[in-house]
């Protein structure tokens, strides 16, 4: 693990993404300790401050503290968006690699399946799947894992592949090696290694996707304090006090680009070969 | 291409649309509510609710009602809408041009500015052009639309007045006002799809200027702008066509949001309303067309790079 | 004295890499005169290839040179402005790359890439370049010259194509050729015929050649004067005769020494007893076939033969014999390999010690631990997230299931028996070097004490230094253990001097076994005759 980290840590982009993705939970973990108002405590004689001392990111329209909302709102943000990509992660690389592993007509349906799902835009299966089953953060987080599952299985599967065809594959099915170890000690390892970088980067989709469905009213609902949902209300008061939506913005794009640039770094540091 | 393959991927289109039709079928049939409720509202009498639900065949078994649907659809008869009473295909087609429009325009602007990127950064590579280009594009991916739109409208509608804010002007009424219209739209559709489409051709064409074919143009004294061009870019270009055919996914994704900002009547904005209505039968047609609109865009990316790469041989 | 065509005095140069300075090429002298041929011999990191980059004057950025001259004729290169290098690039120096794959342009038509530098150099039009290609295609020896000029690069095999490179590179007359390895990549039967093609347009053009290659044999055969590198030195100078018959300098008489020679054996020949013994394996019409048509290929009538692998091959192996399997890529010679290792399904039965097995399910854990294969490329067979410790335990924990610490020591003991130290268990393959990769594989497949070890060529990525030590652990290996090999490869020479029988494949077909004396005194089928004279025999 410490080794992983200073791999990471030698290239531009792994050593940014370690800092910002660091710096995302930190405020994950702690952000409602070091938030230093309420999120929902409002303040009529304060609204639509601009940046200052007292109020370091300034107020929105009923005078609550920005970057405290913005400090508590992290964990609804980030934490359903890593468990949304985790749970399509999980269904797509068993899902891929079982293809990968069974072939012949079995490969062919699942993975022409596959391809039909994917032909749906991720943000409409969302909206689907939420607008339907109802308006909860469980429906929001299962929808984007089902949308994610076919591009991850595709993933998985093309990696399986290429490890499928190497010899020390071949070595261990000469040597007369179960089934069983050849998947878990010889490819294994060596399939994780690319899903890992690719799931990293998804979930920097997964946070902007639960974002926009938030914007769209159809995540989390007001008063949450959720960055999407920020952004929505701060449009209408933009003339009043244009801080109000960049604050949430900022804070959307951070995260999107830790997890950008981690995966990007991951790349590199996990390859055993550098 | 072989007639077999083309065959063979046309069918794989039908295959897409029915497992789409399907999967929208099955969201709905677990609803909490059935269409005939929606339609007359938590009150009605159970006669009237009766009623309507033998009008709509709610009554026959979920298979039957699939199959009833699927036989209107082959036929171009995609059933009418609970909102509105009217048949829901005219409707739908009509908010697809307008969305088309959208998207062919953002793919233009697009490939406008994402190719010269990809360009001077893979040419300047390690050099301050490509760190800023990469930073760039960076940013650019990391940006939901609804963040990049609400920054446009801020800075050129609200604060330079340069562009309009929102709505819609056909371009056969009046084709200046509709591109002024369409600007902001195209613009934030653009920002993903060059941030990730710059990164493709830079990756692809610092591969290629790597490749043995390459160095033997430079080793033959070909000049710089040769080897790029007809050597390098050609080549690397021809794996981006894929990429941006995968990318219609996110674009049509980008598209539902952009209209429902900028209140477009396209194919996004009708979704969203029949989403929230729960009228399934436009629902179901709005889904069906971008998931047809995504397979026919691979299918031509498929064609062109078969017509432009001598070596692939579908078959 | 006449000025030599290309001279090269005094050259170093350094790259400059993140684990400090390293010495490529160290104070360089040679020259070549108009119409001689300069042989440039070395293993992998001689600094050969940087030569040929520091001529066409095509340095990475982390090059640094220091001091030395490169001249064409009376014109220092490296005093030449980039643009004016451009000029000279194609028309006064050509280059042949190793492989005509991937040095041309796959979506360009032959045609273009020829004409493009007539264009270029020669300032003629598109129409005239044409014209004048065609030409060219003719006097390289392409029957259809208008047809070859329209066809892309995947549609000419190897040996067009690379006729094609030579067409670009003799295309503006230049005074000096760069030849890098340009047979390497082909089979030996296309590549005799391009070394006839390259000694035909030598003598026809007098251009002054050199020619890269870590083949001493084939070198012998087309240099006039050959140069030996190591580490970036120049070791030693000469008429090839004189260097290779009596070499000066120990290096290069132990590079000499590593080529295999046909005439040189290196096993003792099997007693009658041996010879007479029942075989420990034997195929009997074992048969492979790859890929089947499509269902909607079938429908328009699209029935493509399905790819052969083998055709009902029968071949005996007798315990403790080495029988050398040679043929030409796809051949089917690793697809026996795959057969006769349970990797692919195959029809007919092989009989292994009186025991039949007729398919993937009857090769049971003895069959498994009896017979034994070695991969090519051990960085493909050796798992790039396992510890040698973990690689070399498998095998026995399948086989054997020593307590803890009995294995660790036999791992120790296999580690020393193919000469590594025992150490090297805690190390990840990519810190090893390519051959002691191939001694770690070779520690596995003799982990199980097998009676057969397929060896499908495993030398043949190796320099040959490293080649001829592996050789000799093998056969050191089967002294100790009395394996039997099959012993896979193309190297002719090499076979013969190892094996006691040799069986030839052709397009899946086995042409013919032989015996080592009778393979000498002269094969009788055809294709083993032309493989025979295709292969060139070391001088000195």
């Amino acid at each position: 693990m410490t080794d992983l980290i200073s791999r990471l840590a030698r290239t531009p982009q792994g050593a940014a993404g370690l800092a910002l993705v660091g710096l995302v939970l930190l405020v994950v973990v702690f952000g409602p300790l070091l938030a230093p108002y309420d999120p929902e405590a409002m303040a009529p004689l304060l609204r639509y401050k601009g940046p200052s001392l007292v109020h370091l990111l300034g107020t929105d329209q009923y005078g609550r503290d920005i970057l405290s909302r913005l400090l508590v709102g992290a964990r609804a943000t980030v934490v359903m968006a890593v468990l949304a990509t985790l749970l399509g992660t999980l269904v797509g690389a068993l899902l891929g690699t079982a293809s990968a592993f069974l072939g012949g007509r079995a490969d062919e349906a699942i993975m022409r399946t596959v391809d039909a799902v994917m032909s749906i835009p991720s943000l409409l299966f969302a909206l689907l799947i939420v607008n339907l089953l109802g308006k909860s953060g469980l429906n929001a987080l299962l929808a984007i894992g089902i949308a994610f599952a076919p591009g991850m299985a595709r993933v998985a599967r093309s990696v399986a592949l290429a490890v499928r065809k190497q010899d020390y594959v071949n070595a261990a099915i000469a040597r007369g090696e179960g089934g069983f170890h050849i998947v878990v000690r010889e490819m294994l390892p060596n399939v994780v290694a690319p899903i890992i970088v690719e799931t990293t980067i998804r979930v920097a989709f997964a946070v902007m996707l639960f974002a926009t469905l938030s914007f769209l009213g159809l995540g989390a609902q007001p008063p949450a304090p959720e960055w999407g949902l920020m952004v929505a209300e701060a449009r209408k008061y933009l003339n009043l006090s244009p801080w109000m939506l960049i604050w949430p913005s900022i804070a959307i794009a951070i995260v999107a680009i830790g997890f950008n640039l981690l995966g990007d770094g991951l790349r590199d540091a996990l390859n055993p070969r550098t | 291409m072989s007639p077999a393959y083309a065959l063979k991927r046309c069918g794989l289109i039908v295959y897409t649309l029915l497992v789409v039709s399907l999967i929208v079928f099955a969201i709905t049939q677990v609803l909490p509510a059935d269409a005939a409720t929606m339609l007359l509202g938590e009150n009605a009498t159970a006669e009237a609710l009766a009623a309507v639900r033998e009008r709509l065949g709610l009554e026959a078994p979920v298979w039957l009602q699939y199959a009833r649907w699927l036989g209107g659809v082959v036929q171009g008869d995609f059933g009418t809408s609970l909102r509105t009473g009217l048949p829901v295909a005219p409707l739908m087609m009509e908010a697809l041009g307008r969305s088309l429009l959208l998207a062919l325009l953002s793919i233009l602007l697009m490939l406008a500015i994402a190719v010269p990127l990809g360009v001077i950064a893979a040419v300047r590579r390690g050099r301050a052009a490509d760190l800023i280009v990469s930073v760039l594009s960076y940013v650019g991916v990391s940006l939901p639309e609804f963040v990049t739109a609400t920054v446009f409208v801020l800075v050129l509608a609200d604060w330079l007045q340069i562009l309009p804010a929102s709505g819609y002007v056909a371009p056969t009424q009046d084709p200046l006002r509709a591109l002024q219209h369409l600007a902001l739209p195209v613009l934030t559709v653009s920002v993903i799809l060059v941030a990730h489409v710059s990164r493709m051709v830079r990756s692809e064409l610092v591969d290629v200027l790597h490749s043995d074919y390459v160095r033997a143009a430079r080793l033959k004294g070909m000049k710089p702008r040769t080897v790029l061009l007809r050597h390098g870019l050609r080549n690397a270009l021809l794996p981006t066509i894929t990429i941006v055919a995968l990318d219609v996914g996110y674009l049509l994704g980008g598209v539902i949001v952009v209209e429902e900002i900028f209140a477009i009547p396209g194919i996004g904005r009708q979704l969203i309303v029949a989403i929230q209505a729960r009228d399934l039968p436009a629902i179901q047609a709005g889904a069906l067309i971008m998931a047809a609109t995504y397979s026919v865009a691979n299918f031509a990316a498929d064609l062109a790079y078969a017509w432009l790469d001598k070596r692939i041989q579908y078959d | 004295m006449e000025q030599p065509a290309l001279t090269i005095s005094g050259y170093s140069l350094d790259y400059l890499t993140p684990r400090g300075v390293h010495h490529a090429l160290v104070d360089i002298d040679l020259a070549i005169a108009r119409g001689e041929v300069l042989g440039l011999v070395g293993e992998s990191g001689s600094g050969k290839t940087s030569l040929a980059w520091s001529i066409m004057r095509y340095l990475p950025g982390n090059a640094r040179e220091n001091g030395g001259r490169i001249l064409l004729g009376r014109d220092d290169l490296r005093a030449m402005a980039p643009a004016a290098i451009e000029e000279i690039r194609g028309r006064r120096i050509g280059m042949v790359f190793q492989d005509p794959s991937t040095s041309l342009n796959p979506t360009l038509s032959l045609g273009i890439q020829l004409a493009e530098v007539l264009e270029r150099h020669r300032g003629l039009t598109r129409r005239q370049a044409w014209r004048e290609g065609e030409q060219m295609l003719a006097r390289v020896g392409l029957k259809d010259p208008p047809g070859m000029m329209r066809r892309y690069p995947h549609e000419a095999s190897g040996g067009e194509k690379q006729r094609v490179v030579i067409a670009q590179a003799f295309a503006c007359q230049p005074e000096c050729i760069l030849f890098d390895e340009p047979t390497t990549a082909l089979d030996v039967i296309t590549a005799r015929q391009i070394l006839e093609l390259f000694a035909e347009l030598q003598a026809e053009t007098g251009v002054a050649s050199l020619y890269i290659s870590h083949d001493l044999a084939l070198v012998s055969r087309v240099a006039d004067r050959v140069a030996v590198l190591h580490h970036g030195n120049m070791v030693e100078q000469g008429q090839v005769a004189g260097v290779f018959g009596a070499p000066r300098e120990a290096y290069t008489r132990r590079l000499v020494a590593a080529v295999p020679r046909p005439d040189r054996r290196l096993v003792a020949e099997l007693g009658p007893a041996e010879a007479a013994a029942a075989p420990l394996v034997a195929a009997r019409g074992v048969s492979v076939e790859y890929g089947r048509p499509s269902a909607i290929a079938r429908l328009f009538g699209r029935d493509r033969a399905p790819v052969v692998g083998n055709r009902a091959v029968s071949l005996d192996v007798r315990p403790g014999e080495i029988v050398g399997v040679v043929g030409e890529s796809g051949s089917g010679k690793s697809t026996l390999a795959r057969a006769l290792t349970g990797l692919n399904p195959f029809s007919g039965e092989i009989v292994f010690d009186g025991r039949p097995v007729r398919g993937i399910a009857d090769m049971d854990g003895a069959y498994r631990r009896d017979v034994q294969i070695i991969f090519q490329h051990p960085d493909s067979s050796l798992n790039p997230r396992q510890r040698i410790g973990e690689i070399l335990a498998r095998p026995l924990r399948l086989h054997d299931r020593l307590p803890g610490a009995a294995e660790a020591a036999r791992i120790g003991e296999l580690l020393e028996q193919v000469r590594l130290p025992a150490t090297y268990a805690g190390r990840y393959p990519h810190q090893l070097s390519g051959g002691e990769k191939q001694r770690v594989a070779i520690a596995r497949a003799f982990a199980t004490a097998p009676r057969l070890v397929i060896c499908d060529e495993i030398t043949s990525a190796l320099d040959v230094s490293v080649q001829a030590a592996v050789i000799e652990l093998l056969l050191d290996l089967r002294r100790r253990h009395g394996t039997a090999y099959l012993f896979i490869t193309h190297d002719l020479n090499l076979v013969r001097q190892i094996a006691h029988r040799i069986a030839v494949m052709y397009r899946g077909d086995l042409v013919e076994v032989l015996d080592a004396q009778a393979f000498s005194a002269g094969p009788t089928h055809p294709y083993t005759r032309s493989l025979v004279a295709a292969v060139p025999v070391p001088v000195g």
